[in-house]
């Protein structure tokens, strides 16, 4: 009996969630009814605020990785003076909203480090840069801390082993760490991709609402919603919840498939 | 403990049956500073309690239509309350002006492009700054500027940021992001020692924008409502304070920078706007 009420329990909660979720949606399609059109649907722009948000995400995330699969293997395998206060460090951006993000970016291009790399490199604010760079900023912290848990789950026996049968550090890297957690890596990479596709408060920040230049997906749905448009902006919600499903469907199959990790 | 706790819920419950009268107000974040001040005095001397959302002036109107919530409405600009009007948000006739805005070029202080007049915006190498025309009733403004004076499609290639807001198009310039921002007059006394006001010439401004309220169809005690409102615009409480910010909020002085402007009314974007902003 009791088994059977603590199961009861479980289920309740995820019911409830998923039906809640399921009610959000719903209201959309309710709102969409009643809701009047305000202007007429820009078919070009929108497919160009597609384009631009899964071109920035893509590239942010994969800058992401590029970065945090050192970083995370560093702090998931050695010990050094200080580690608790780089680690706060590196995990400021999870706790920070991004808009303050967005803020410090856009004030950091104000100084003469800053001004000396837009003058000499090239322009970020208000670029398609300005969008790339937020969304890193914004969800470097949340890849390494995935992909650290990734490595904390490995054992280090695998390449302690490696090394005593006289591979290279790099060799145990790249050969023994690396491909054991590829799957997990790439749930990492999925789910910091999919952040990076709805970042707004940053990337608005840093490089603006200019339509046809540096309008992505959740910066135009902003912009509906900022001129009464609800009609345009659940139309847009709509192919944003697509896209997510889309992402996260992916991700669970991917899961499922999973081979247990060695 | 149990004592406690009723006499917790009997508090509760007293709040609410004694509850001071309240106001749900919607107010367009160019007004921020001056409302604060507003605000704080009116809760003071009726003992009122006002609930303010800060917010742009579309995203306002989305909220009530979706929230079906307000008592007083008050916006940046006067095509929001036709909107509002006719999207059954706004009670018709109840709108009334509380400031008018003045076009003008706003220049970081040092003004490092040096610019003086509305055709330097157009000159080469000159960064511009506007709110996004679609959506900020500071960029439709500022593209039907050019247009009057047939410097739209020598400057929109100098533009290099439409901002989201009204005020993130001012935040842009005091962080000397561009070298002239489309903007309004009272920019200037919202950050004095940052930007300076740049006066266009008198018979280049085609209209003057004002800041209008007016009460939501969704108002409890539209009573409380108008009272608020004669708050606001009171001379010697609201619209002394407004003056004080550096809002203009009389009609003729107003008319002094542009005699030759309407005053609000709708305007649309011309087609030619959007074939430029769609050329890949």
């Amino acid at each position: 009996m009791k088994n059977k009420i603590f199961k009861i329990f479980l289920w309740a909660f995820l019911i409830s969630l998923v039906l809640f979720f399921l009610t959000l949606i719903f209201g959309l399609f309710n709102q969409l009814k009643i809701t009047s059109v305000q202007k007429q649907f820009a078919f070009g722009e929108i497919f160009f605020a597609i384009k631009l948000t899964l071109l920035t995400a893509t590239v942010s995330s994969l800058s992401a990785l590029i970065f945090a699969v050192p970083i995370a293997y560093i702090l998931s395998r050695h010990n050094f003076p200080l580690k608790n206060i780089v680690n706060s460090i590196l995990y400021l951006p999870i706790v920070i909203s991004p808009i303050a993000l967005g803020a410090m970016l856009l004030i950091f291009f104000n100084t003469p480090a800053g001004k000396f790399f837009e003058s000499n490199v090239f322009r970020v604010v208000f670029e398609v840069p300005a969008i790339i760079l937020a969304q890193f900023i914004v969800i470097i912290g949340l890849a390494i801390s995935l992909i650290k848990s990734v490595f904390d789950y490995i054992n280090p026996e695998y390449e302690l082993v490696a090394r005593t049968l006289g591979a290279t550090q790099p060799q145990t890297f790249f050969r023994i760490l690396l491909p054991t957690a590829k799957k997990g890596i790439l749930s990492a990479f999925l789910l910091i991709w999919a952040r990076a596709v709805g970042e707004f408060g940053a990337a608005v920040t840093l490089a603006g609402a200019t339509t046809m230049k540096t309008e992505t997906m959740p910066i135009a749905i902003f912009l509906s919603f900022a001129s009464c448009d609800i009609y345009n902006a659940i139309i847009l919600i709509f192919i944003s919840l697509f896209i997510g499903i889309v992402v996260l469907y992916g991700i669970h199959i991917y899961a499922e498939n999973r081979k247990p990790q060695l | 403990m149990r004592k406690v706790f009723i006499i917790g819920i009997l508090l509760v419950w007293a709040n609410f049956i004694w509850a001071t009268e309240e106001l749900f107000f919607f107010c367009g974040a160019a007004v921020a500073v001056p409302m604060r001040e507003i605000i704080k005095n009116y809760e003071k001397e009726t003992g009122v309690k006002v609930n303010v959302t800060y917010s742009g002036s579309g995203t306002l109107l989305s909220q009530m239509e979706l929230s079906n919530r307000g008592d007083v409405y008050l916006c940046g600009s006067p095509d929001y309350i036709d909107i509002g009007v006719r999207r059954g948000l706004l009670i018709k006739g109840t709108d009334k002006i509380v400031s008018y805005l003045v076009p003008a070029i706003i220049v970081p202080k040092e003004n490092p492009k040096n610019i003086q007049k509305l055709e330097d915006l157009s000159k080469k190498g000159v960064r511009v700054g506007m709110g996004n025309p679609e959506t900020v009733c500071l960029g439709l403004y500022g593209v039907e500027l050019l247009d009057y004076n047939n410097l739209l499609e020598k400057v929109l290639p100098n533009v290099a940021v439409f901002a989201k807001s009204c005020e993130d198009t001012a935040t842009i310039c005091v962080l000397k992001k561009v070298d002239a921002i489309l903007g309004w007059d009272v920019f200037e006394s919202w950050n004095p020692k940052d930007v300076k006001w740049i006066k266009i010439d008198k018979k280049q401004i085609p209209r003057i924008s004002t800041i209008p309220l007016a009460i939501p169809v969704f108002v409890k005690n539209r009573k409380l409502a108008e009272k608020f409102i004669d708050y606001i615009l009171s001379p010697e409480k609201g619209k002394k304070i407004f003056k004080k910010w550096g809002y203009i909020s009389d009609v003729n002085k107003a008319k002094k920078y542009a005699p030759e402007a309407k005053i609000g009314g709708e305007y649309k974007l011309p087609g030619k706007y959007f074939e430029f902003i769609r050329k890949p």
